[in-house]
């Protein structure tokens, strides 16, 4: 049976990226993806796919909380919820009332690396949302009172995220721990007494190194006929003028001396262990078999950790993997939710086994099978809906420097072979590379109420 | 994040689409489906959709929750654990090896009405798809050492989850709290207390009393020839058992009047979630458009008067929101945000101010224009992959809807009035002092504080159970 999409892909003849040819899947409308680049720098990535008369327009500004330092942590973040509080020519709240009037919604994220703003909204409308979008771009402005409002609302998502949620508190002090030097230790949602501090300057200063259409990348995809697009990019988006490269991160972190520990007393019934281990940037091939390492050993009911852990030795509630990198070099992670009243030396010891166990003997070729077949699903998952397209267009052509690599990402997981797990379990998971956190019930005293922390 | 993600899940659902179907000023449509009742009585739809080599099928199984025995929450969550376990000639670990060798998913899950297995393969496996969930559904081990495994696991979740974002757990207790001692009341994933009642009798009585062929309703969207599927299906599914039980009927959960307050004490938390229900609405209300429109602007996206008021104009919440959770008869209607522990009682009474400024002022033309603007423009992404049209095509078939469910709503959302309007504020929107108030949070620093809006009754997190223990 030849169906749909595969006929459609082999009719194209698709030619992406010289990594991987031979095994580049035919993913239909793929051929159709144009690029241009206005003279202020801005680069623009449209693929048509009229699934549904909808569009998804993603704006990558490379900017995150790598680009802080002390004294405004957390303030891409900020910035990020700053860019729905009006500008020059729009009152705060008009961006959004405009938006949702006309069918459109959105949400924006920021991360260690990059800052993105996302659109989703009918075709109809794509004129008013370039032009709700360029003016942001332009001629944002900063309000005192709605800064100071915004930073509680800041102020309310950490509490969710980090201080009333126990994972996100070890994260927090681990990822500070693991970097001494380079940026990666900052917490995206910022430091509390920076959220208290930062300054309307600080955001103006932010504004005009970071928010210049040559920092930015726009991702279109969706029921639009892509000159037209480029006529409203004319229009809206090619007078704003670009600004000098943003500084450089230049610090690298050093190589680990040694484990490093931490451990955090809390409020508690279940105790968490996590595990942090240097690693590449996402650009790296290294990164790929990370990728592949890490579904080995956690990803899955069948994995090794979960099969052992959780499954034969009930020395887990819940286990994961995890990895975070991006322009730099990141961590690798490895996480086990302990029983209530478990022994928490006990899991860490299983986990350091099957570690060992990997960097000794290495995959099987059923689990390097498995890990490709997954890689390749969740491929094609990315592509099944216009917002899935935006964002991985965003992430080759951000992080990878060219939008095709995705197209020849599972080609890349085809190459890593069993013998590339095994050295990375070797050379990357050692002890002395990584750092490890506790948390841990506070021990019950007699004292009847327990005060939080100021 | 500019938004929690949780609020924006009311927006999800539609679009699909074969290169066949059409949409236009009048909305999209549900893409063709082939239909058919098999011997038992299981229903089945199908959809070709070849944008992507992917398979997504949903088997939904009536009853769910509802046949949990008295005292014994999370039977029926429990059974749908088990048999994932080892089924057919795989044990457990087989199983999990058998799905995630060839990259793909399936996953089984109780909700308060139905049980449902969720699958997406890649369709060069779509076979070993079929037989997987066939094995799941009709030849599950139910293994004694597996079923203590699985209800230890389910215990210590819930505790895990006790020490995790609050967020997660509001629903949780504002349900139990809403609808005690009616169905909808049950915790569908049981509690500490409940789970430690069940045995593995009780989940083989579940498997043969309120599972079976009779109660199935499959839908298959993806990659595939619907000729072959339905013959496929009809093999594997078509014969088998009844269940052994009637369905369990669900009386329709009176209204409260009043207010009562239920206050989780959390000690140390820097944040009090609250939650403000009623009963509100069922999937089928003939009001259902009418009430989405409204709450799209009272409590439904970002610039609703909720968070207007509690986030964009006073920073008091990173999120406020409203929303109605509608099964077969009325289900919740509830508000819920969270602030810092010294503004409790300062979020919550701008949220009671904001729900009777809506009935007070209605919407406005504009307001109601917009509204109609937003519900049709976000609609279409909410059918968009293989597995939202398989869950809106399943969701259809069990509440006895038809196409015209998906079809005829951008129809439905244009011919919203301000008449309408005006009736579903006044029926279907609680007026502030008909509601009940769930608290997570520090008790010792607001419990003085919240006995203003009614008798308090208070219970710990740490508590094994999702409600007080009621004399």
């Amino acid at each position: 049976m030849v169906t749909a999409w595969r006929a459609a892909a082999l009719a194209l003849g698709l030619t992406f990226g010289a990594v991987a040819q031979a095994a580049a899947p035919e993913v239909p409308g793929a051929n159709q993806i144009v690029t241009r680049t206005l003279p202020n720098g801005l680069k623009l990535v449209v693929w048509p796919d009229k699934d549904i008369p909808n569009v998804a327009m993603y704006t990558w500004y490379r900017v995150g909380s790598r680009n802080e330092r002390p004294g405004i942590t957390g303030i891409s973040h900020f910035f990020e919820h700053m860019m729905f509080n009006g500008t020059k020519t729009r009152a705060p709240g008009e961006f959004d009332r405009i938006m949702e009037g006309s069918g459109g919604s959105n949400n924006a994220y920021t991360s260690s690396d990059v800052t993105v703003y996302q659109n989703w909204f009918p075709n109809s409308v794509t004129n008013l949302i370039f032009d709700l979008e360029s003016d942001r771009m332009r001629n944002l402005d900063f309000d005192a009172e709605k800064v100071e409002s915004e930073r509680g609302v800041v102020y309310s998502e950490r509490r969710s995220s980090v201080d009333n949620d126990n994972f996100g508190t070890l994260i927090e002090q681990m990822q500070a721990t693991a970097f001494v030097a380079h940026p990666y230790q900052i917490p995206t949602i910022g430091w509390p007494s920076d959220i208290e501090g930062w300054k309307v300057t600080d955001l103006q200063d932010y504004y005009r190194q970071y928010y210049a259409p040559n920092n930015a990348v726009m991702l279109i995809v969706g029921d639009v006929d892509p000159e037209a697009v480029f006529k409203l990019a004319d229009q809206y988006l090619a007078s704003i003028p670009a600004q000098p490269a943003p500084p450089a991160v230049t610090t690298k972190e050093p190589p680990q001396l040694g484990e490093r520990r931490l451990r955090i007393e809390r409020d508690a019934q279940t105790p968490l262990i996590a595990m942090a281990w240097h690693t590449a940037a996402e650009s790296a091939r290294e990164a790929r078999v990370m990728e592949v390492l890490l579904s080995i050993l956690g990803d899955g009911d069948s994995s090794r950790l979960y099969q052992r852990l959780v499954e034969k030795e009930q020395a887990a509630v819940d286990v994961g993997t995890q990895f975070d990198a991006g322009f730099d070099p990141g961590l690798a992670w490895v996480y086990a939710v302990v029983p209530p009243g478990g022994d928490v030396t006990r899991t860490e010891r299983i986990i350091d086994e099957e570690i060992a166990r990997l960097a000794q003997e290495g995959p099987t070729p059923v689990e390097i099978t498995k890990a490709r077949n997954q890689a390749l699903v969740g491929f094609w998952r990315g592509l099944e809906t216009i917002s899935g397209k935006a964002q991985a267009l965003g992430q080759y052509e951000v992080f990878h420097g060219d939008y095709r690599r995705l197209f020849g990402a599972p080609a890349e997981y085809e190459s890593i072979t069993a013998e590339d797990v095994k050295n990375a379990a070797a050379t990357v998971l050692r002890r002395d590379n990584r750092t490890v956190g506790v948390l841990e019930p506070k021990v019950e005293t007699k004292a009847p109420v327990r005060e939080g922390a100021k | 994040m500019k938004y929690p993600p949780a609020l924006r899940a009311f927006a999800l659902s539609c679009a699909l689409l074969s290169p066949a179907s059409a949409f236009g000023a009048d909305g999209v449509r549900l893409p063709a489906f082939r239909s058919a009742t098999l011997p038992n009585g299981a229903v089945v739809a199908l959809v070709e959709k070849r944008d992507t080599p992917l398979v997504s099928m949903n088997v939904t199984v009536r009853g769910g929750a509802l046949g949990d025995p008295a005292g014994k929450d999370g039977t029926a969550s429990l059974y749908t654990d088990l048999i994932q376990k080892g089924a057919g000639n795989r044990t457990a670990a087989q199983f999990a090896e058998a799905i995630e060798n060839v990259g793909g998913s399936l996953s089984a899950g109780a909700g308060t009405e139905s049980i449902g297995v969720n699958a997406s393969f890649m369709s060069r496996d779509v076979d070993l798809m079929l037989e997987l969930v066939a094995d799941v559904l009709q030849r599950p081990r139910l293994d004694a050492v597996e079923f203590e495994k699985a209800r230890t696991l389910a215990v210590q979740s819930i505790v895990a989850a006790k020490d995790s974002d609050p967020r997660a757990l509001m629903s949780s207790y504002g349900d139990a709290w809403l609808f005690r001692g009616h169905p909808y009341g049950r915790s569908v994933g049981g509690s500490e207390a409940t789970l430690a009642a069940v045995t593995l009798e009780d989940i083989k009585r579940y498997y043969a009393e309120q599972v079976g062929g009779d109660r199935l309703i499959i839908t298959v969207v993806g990659d595939f020839d619907s000729a072959m599927m339905l013959q496929q299906l009809e093999r594997s599914f078509g014969t088998w058992r009844k269940a052994g039980a009637p369905l369990p009927i669900v009386p329709s959960p009176a209204r409260v009047t009043g207010r009562s307050v239920l206050l989780v004490d959390k000690p140390g938390a820097t944040q009090t979630y609250f939650w403000l229900g009623n009963v509100g609405a069922s999937r089928t209300d003939a009001a259902r458009t009418a009430q989405s429109v409204v709450n799209t602007v009272f409590g439904g996206r970002f610039t609703s008067m909720l968070n207007t008021e509690l986030r964009i104009k006073s920073g008091l919440t990173y999120g406020a929101n409203a929303a109605f959770s509608r099964p077969s008869q009325p289900g919740s209607f509830r508000i819920a945000s969270y602030t810092e522990t010294g503004k409790t009682t300062q979020a919550i009474d701008m949220a009671l101010d904001t729900l009777a400024r809506l009935h007070k002022d209605g919407l406005d033309a504009d307001q109601l224009k917009s509204s109609q603007s937003y519900m049709l423009g976000q609609f279409p992404p909410s059918i968009e992959t293989n597995g939202q049209i398989a869950a809106r095509l399943a969701d259809m078939l069990f509440h006895g809807l038809g196409p015209e469910d998906v079809d005829e709503y951008a129809a439905r959302v244009t011919r919203v009035d301000a008449t309408a309007v005006r009736s579903t504020i006044e029926q279907s929107f609680p007026q502030p002092d008909n509601l009940v108030i769930v608290l997570i949070g520090d008790a010792a620093k607001i419990r003085d504080a919240v006995k203003k809006y009614g008798q308090v009754t208070e219970m710990k997190i740490t508590d094994p159970r999702f409600a007080p223990v009621t004399k």
